[in-house]
């Protein structure tokens, strides 16, 4: 466990770094779909869903927007199997009683 | 690639829909069934890193920008059922949480970058013999961008063609566009994907045979 909380800090390490890379180089551009949209003329329509978060235009709400959402995926994931490893594991119980 | 409401037909809408939602259930059946206790906190660091990576866009070219989508990594990792799970999950948190990509697309971004990204890598990846995994991981990197680009230019060009044009991109500027700037993007996917991979192969070779001890592989 002790290997996965240092593979935790890398991650967040790289990310803080990566986000300074990412606000002097890239944030003012769109991306290879947004440019084909932009190219051909085609504007963004109205979302249907408004979103209670934002990954924010500046380094420190973005670093913090990354860490909320990382907390969140690891969670889902995290949390999805071990309800599956639990289901799994009384379902082999009941299996395996005479 | 994350696709915002309104841009695709209707049809395409429900065919992303209809495709995501099969292929995550036959990914949750076959991922259920091998569960394993090591993978588990393995799993969920990779999503989490992904997730982070994703966010982090890199300059290619003519100020364009492209970023990690984790497919490839997630599935010469995993395999490529319980990567499905793992950048479907992304992009439903993504969605849902922070706005990126619309929600009516969501199948459509889920089929693209999830069930191409991943499929693709697979095919890709399993050209290469075990000694060339590296090289397979490099590969199924940039393929699985590039395919998944193409599938999304596809989907562009024929919304344009089944709507009049309400809808989508004209495909001789859908296709062009969208495969030069992938071509350039799977470059970096490739970079990045390689990299983790040789640097998890030589700290952590026993991560490699995750994918194998979770046995949801098909063979």
């Amino acid at each position: 466990m002790r290997r996965y909380l240092k593979a935790a800090l890398g991650i967040v390490a790289l990310f803080a770094i990566g986000l300074v890379l990412y606000f002097a180089f890239s944030a003012a551009y769109g991306d290879g779909l947004e440019r084909t949209m932009e190219e051909a003329g085609v504007g963004e329509q109205p979302s249907v869903y408004n979103a209670p978060l934002a990954y924010g235009d500046d380094y420190l709400t973005a670093l913090v927007a990354g860490l909320v959402g990382a907390g969140i995926t690891f969670g889902a994931v995290y949390g999805y199997l071990r309800i599956v490893r639990r289901r799994k594991g009384s379902e082999n119980d009941r299996n395996e009683a005479p | 690639m994350h696709i915002p409401d309104g841009l695709m037909s209707p049809e395409f809408v429900a065919l992303g829909w209809i495709v995501a939602l099969a292929v995550i259930t036959l990914s949750v059946a076959r991922m259920n069934r091998r569960v394993d206790d090591r993978v588990i906190p393995f799993m969920a660091i990779l999503a989490a890193g992904i997730f982070v990576a994703q966010m982090i866009n890199f300059p290619v070219w003519g100020g364009t920008t492209g970023h990690l989508v984790g497919a490839a990594l997630a599935t010469v990792l995993l395999g490529p059922y319980a990567a499905v799970i793992v950048i479907s999950v992304i992009l439903i948190i993504q969605c849902f949480v922070f706005g990126d990509g619309g929600l009516t697309a969501l199948g459509l971004n889920i089929m693209n970058m999830a069930v191409v990204g991943c499929f693709v890598s697979w095919g890709a990846f399993r050209l290469f013999s075990p000694k060339h995994e590296r090289n397979g991981a490099i590969v199924a990197a940039w393929a699985s961008v590039f395919v998944a680009a193409l599938v999304t230019a596809l989907e562009l060009a024929l919304s344009y063609d089944l709507s009049g044009g309400t809808y989508g991109i004209i495909g001789t500027l859908s296709i062009p566009l969208m495969l030069g700037y992938h071509a350039l993007i799977g470059v970096g996917e490739a970079i990045i994907t390689g990299g983790i991979f040789i640097y998890l192969a030589k700290v952590a070779p026993e991560i490699l045979k995750m994918r194998v001890a979770t046995k949801e592989a098909p063979s």
